[in-house]
C-alpha cells in the first residue's frame, strides 16, 4: 500500500481479503479485496460509514473470522493456515481486543477479569504458580486507571467508562504487540469517551503498540498519523497526516 | 488523565521475556506471498489453555442457582439407586439363607434304580458307606453325611376333621427324611434349626445330642413308638405338640421292579420341631432316624442322598464336583453322564437354582428400571446446561477473542457437567449408604408418620428389612452417573464450542 513500508516493520499484514455471507439464494459480499498493512507501533484510524465492512474487516484481521478469500499474516505467520490451538494462542498472546461493548464476563470481578488472559494462556498448574505475579500486574494497571477501589467489583457495579477501563486492563495483560479497538468511545458520553481516547492513545505511545483502531468519529481519526477510509467494503483513501501533539 | 499515567512496565515473567526477544528481529516475507518460514511461532506452552476451565466452571456452576437442581437429580438418582440395590442385595444374602435351609453345600443323589449298563444291568451297590469313603477321602471337603429321603403323608389321629376343609390344603404330603444325628450334625445345620427359637411354641427337642429319644413328657399306653421330628410350621398346622402322636402313611417301591408296593403305615410321637428358616422346608418336612424311616420303607433302601459339606464352597464347590463326579462314575457309583447331565450331584444353589435366579432377576430389573431416574437426572442436566450455553453465548464469544480454543470452550461446559457429577454423585452415595445402614429407622420413622406399614414383617421371614452396601455396586453406580451425566453434558457443551466467536459477540 504505502511504499515507505518496509517488510520488516509489518507486523500485521492482509492481502486479498474477501468475504461474503450467503443470504438466502444470493452471496453477500462484504470485503471486496483488501490489502493493509500495519506497521510496528502505528497508530491506524479506521473509518467508514456504518456497513462500511469495518467490523467484518477487524473480525478477519483479529482472527476472529476466517475470510473467504486471502491470508492474514501475524508477525509473518499465516495465520488462517494454522491449527485452531496455534492461532487462539496467537490471539491470546499477540492480540488485545478492546470492544464498544466492553465485554466483560459479568460472574466475575473487575480484577478477575483483567487476569483472563493469563488463566486462558496458562495450564492450571502454571497460573497457580503466576496467578500472584499477574493479579499484581492487573491490579497496577487498574490503580494507574484509577480503578483502586473498585477491583473486586462485579462489572454491573461499574459505570460504562470504569468497564472499559478494565477491558483495557485485560487487553494489555500479556503485553500484546497489537492493539484492536472496536469503537473503544461509541458507548459512553463525550467527557468519559475524551478521557478513555487520552488514556489509550497515551498507552499506545508509551508502549509503542501497533494499534487499529476503529471508529466513525473524525475527531478521534484526527489523533491518528494514519487514516484509512473504507467504503463498500473496500479501501477508498489511505492518508498520513502528522501527528498532532 | 491518561497523560499523567505513568506505568511501571510491569516486570515480564520468564516465558514473556522469551517471547518478547524472539519479537524483536524482523519477519522475513518471502516476496508478496509471505509464508512463516524462518520464523517459529511463539512456542505453545504444555497443557495450554487450563486455568480458565476448571476457574470459570465453578464460578458458573456457583452463581446459576439452576445448577443444583441438575445436582439434585443426580444425588436423589444415586441415593435410590445405591438403596434399592443394598436392599435387593440384602434380600437376596438373605432368601438364599432360608432358601438354603436345611440343605447341605452339595447333594449327591445317585439314581439307584437305573442300571449303570443296560446289558449287564448292574446297579449301584445300595452301600453309602462306599459314597462316604471316596467322598470323606477329598481333602477340601469337612464332613459328609448319609440320608435317606422319600415322601409320604401325615395325617394326625382324632384331627381329622382338617382333611374336610379343601381349601386349608390339609393333606399333607410330606417329605420324609432319614437321618444319622451325629454326622448330620457335621454337614448340615440341622443342629441350629433345632435349637432355633421356634416360629409357634409347640415344643422343642429335648436333648439335642439325642434327638430321637422319647420326649420326657411322653407316657406311651404300650409299646413306646419311634420319634420324628417335625417342621415347626407343620406341626403348628396341625396343632401337634412334642410328645403328641402322628400317622405318617407311604407307599413304597420294588428297588428291582419299579413297581408301586403296598401302601403302608406306622405311628410315631412327635420328639420336637425345628426350624430351618425356610417356610416351605418348615411346612412339610419329617425327620426321621434313618434306620426308622427304612423300617418304615420296608428295608428296601437304606439311603438316597449323600450330603457333603466342604471347608470352603465358594471357592470350591465348581472343582470338587467336577472331581467328585470323576472319581464316583470310575469307582461305579454314579451313572456316566457324559451325555446327559443325570443331576446326581449338585450343589445346594443348583437344587434352588430358579428361585435364586428369580431373585438376581429381580435385583437387575429392579437396577436397570431405576437406572431411568438417572436417565432423567442426566435430561436435567442436559436441559441446565442447554440453556446456560445459549445465556452465555457472549462470554463464549469472548473467551475466544481472548484466546479460548473451540476445545477448550467444549472443556468448560463439560467440566459444569462434570462437578455436578461429582458433587451430586458423592452426595447421593453417601445418602444412599447412610440410608440403607439405618433403613429399619428410617422405615419405623416412615411408618409411623404416615400411618401404615411399608414393609409387612408378616410378609416375609425376616423381622428386618435386609440391606448390604456391596462396595463395587456403589462404584458402579457412581461411574455410571458420571458416564450418563458426562454424555448429557457433552451435546450442549459440543452445541458452545461450534459457536461462532463472531455471531456470539455481534448483539449486545
Amino acid at each position: 500500500m504505502s511504499g515507505t513500508t518496509t517488510e520488516a516493520s509489518v507486523i500485521l499484514r492482509a492481502r486479498g481479503i474477501r468475504k461474503s455471507f450467503k443470504v438466502g439464494e444470493r452471496r453477500l459480499e462484504i470485503l471486496h479485496g483488501i490489502d493493509l498493512d500495519l506497521e510496528r507501533g502505528e497508530l491506524l484510524g479506521l473509518m467508514g460509514a456504518s456497513g462500511a465492512g469495518k467490523t467484518t474487516l477487524l473480525n478477519v484481521l483479529g482472527l476472529l473470522d476466517r475470510p473467504t478469500e486471502g491470508e492474514v499474516f501475524l508477525t509473518g505467520h499465516a495465520a488462517w493456515t494454522l491449527s485452531h490451538t496455534e492461532r487462539s494462542h496467537l490471539r491470546n498472546t499477540k492480540i488485545g481486543f478492546v470492544f464498544q461493548f466492553y465485554h466483560l464476563l459479568p460472574e466475575l470481578s473487575a480484577i478477575e477479569n483483567a487476569i483472563l488472559p493469563a488463566m486462558i494462556a496458562l495450564s492450571g498448574r502454571a497460573f497457580r504458580r503466576e496467578r500472584k505475579h499477574y493479579t499484581e500486574k492487573a491490579s497496577e494497571m487498574l490503580d494507574a486507571f484509577g480503578l483502586g477501589d473498585r477491583m473486586g467489583h462485579k462489572p454491573g457495579q461499574l459505570s460504562g467508562g470504569e468497564q472499559q477501563r478494565v477491558a483495557i486492563a485485560r487487553a494489555l495483560l500479556l503485553d500484546p504487540p497489537i492493539l484492536i479497538a472496536d469503537e473503544p468511545t461509541g458507548n459512553l458520553d463525550r467527557a468519559t469517551g475524551e478521557r478513555m481516547l487520552e488514556l489509550l492513545l497515551g498507552l499506545q505511545a508509551e508502549r509503542q503498540l501497533s494499534m487499529l483502531l476503529v471508529t466513525h468519529d473524525e475527531r478521534l481519526a484526527s489523533h491518528c498519523e494514519r487514516v484509512v477510509y473504507m467504503e463498500d467494503g473496500q479501501i477508498q483513501a489511505d492518508s498520513r497526516v502528522p501527528v498532532p501533539h | 488523565m491518561a497523560s499523567t499515567v505513568r506505568l511501571t512496565g510491569p516486570k515480564l515473567s520468564g516465558e514473556e521475556e522469551e517471547r518478547a526477544v524472539q519479537e524483536t528481529p524482523s519477519e522475513p516475507f518471502a516476496g508478496e506471498t509471505p509464508q512463516a518460514e524462518g520464523e517459529p511461532l511463539p512456542p505453545i506452552p504444555r497443557g495450554v489453555q487450563g486455568a480458565y476451565r476448571a476457574f470459570l466452571s465453578l464460578r458458573y456452576l456457583r452463581a446459576r442457582r439452576t445448577n443444583w437442581i441438575g445436582m439434585a437429580g443426580i444425588m436423589v438418582a444415586v441415593a435410590a439407586l445405591v438403596l434399592i440395590l443394598s436392599i435387593m442385595s440384602g434380600f437376596l444374602n438373605e432368601s438364599r439363607k432360608s432358601l438354603r435351609g436345611s440343605l447341605s453345600d452339595l447333594i449327591i443323589q445317585p439314581l439307584l434304580e437305573v442300571p449303570l449298563d443296560r446289558q449287564r444291568g448292574t446297579m449301584i451297590p445300595n452301600d453309602p458307606a462306599l459314597f462316604l469313603a471316596i467322598v470323606r477321602a477329598d481333602p477340601r471337603v469337612e464332613a459328609a453325611c448319609t440320608q435317606l429321603q422319600w415322601y409320604g403323608i401325615l395325617t394326625v389321629p382324632g384331627r381329622g376333621y382338617i382333611l374336610r376343609d379343601v381349601s386349608s390344603s390339609g393333606l399333607a404330603l410330606v417329605h420324609l427324611v432319614g437321618i444319622d444325628p451325629e454326622a448330620e450334625y457335621t454337614t448340615t445345620d440341622l443342629r441350629e434349626s433345632l435349637l432355633r427359637e421356634p416360629m409357634f411354641p409347640v415344643g422343642q427337642v429335648a436333648d439335642v445330642d439325642d434327638p430321637f429319644a422319647p420326649p420326657p413328657d411322653y407316657r406311651p399306653e404300650s409299646r413306646p413308638l419311634p420319634s420324628v421330628i417335625l417342621g415347626n410350621q407343620l406341626a403348628a398346622h396341625w396343632g401337634v405338640f412334642r410328645g403328641d402322636k402322628v400317622e405318617i402313611m407311604t407307599v413304597t417301591v420294588d428297588p428291582r421292579t419299579g413297581d408301586v408296593g403296598e401302601p403302608s403305615n406306622q405311628a410315631y410321637v412327635v420328639a420336637g420341631t425345628f426350624r430351618s428358616q425356610n417356610n416351605e422346608v418348615d411346612m412339610s418336612q419329617v425327620y426321621f432316624d434313618r434306620r426308622e424311616l427304612s423300617d418304615l420303607l420296608g428295608d428296601s433302601t437304606d439311603f438316597s442322598a449323600i450330603l457333603v459339606k466342604l471347608k470352603d464352597y465358594e471357592r470350591d464347590k465348581v472343582a470338587v464336583v467336577a472331581d467328585l463326579k470323576r472319581e464316583l462314575i470310575a469307582a461305579g457309583l454314579l451313572h456316566d453322564d457324559r451325555f446327559r447331565d443325570l443331576g446326581e450331584i449338585r450343589t445346594w444353589e443348583d437344587f434352588r437354582k430358579n428361585l435364586l435366579r428369580a431373585i438376581e432377576n429381580e435385583k437387575a430389573l429392579m437396577g436397570i428400571m431405576l437406572s431411568l431416574v438417572m436417565v432423567v437426572a442426566g435430561f436435567t442436566v442436559f436441559a441446565i446446561l442447554s440453556m446456560m450455553v445459549t445465556e452465555k453465548r457472549r462470554d463464549i464469544g469472548i473467551l475466544c477473542a481472548l484466546g479460548a480454543t473451540p476445545r477448550g470452550i467444549l472443556v468448560l461446559f463439560l467440566l459444569i457437567g462434570f462437578w455436578e457429577a461429582l458433587f451430586g454423585a458423592t452426595a447421593g452415595a453417601i445418602l444412599g449408604i447412610w440410608s440403607a445402614i439405618e433403613i429399619d429407622p428410617i422405615e419405623r420413622f416412615l411408618s409411623d408418620t404416615f400411618g401404615f406399614q411399608i414393609f409387612n414383617r408378616d410378609v416375609y421371614l425376616f423381622d428386618h428389612i435386609p440391606s448390604v452396601v456391596e462396595p463395587a455396586g456403589v462404584a458402579m453406580i457412581v461411574l455410571g452417573a458420571f458416564l450418563c451425566t458426562l454424555i448429557f453434558a457433552a451435546i450442549p457443551a459440543l452445541k458452545a464450542a461450534r459457536l461462532d466467536p463472531i455471531d456470539a459477540l455481534r448483539y449486545e
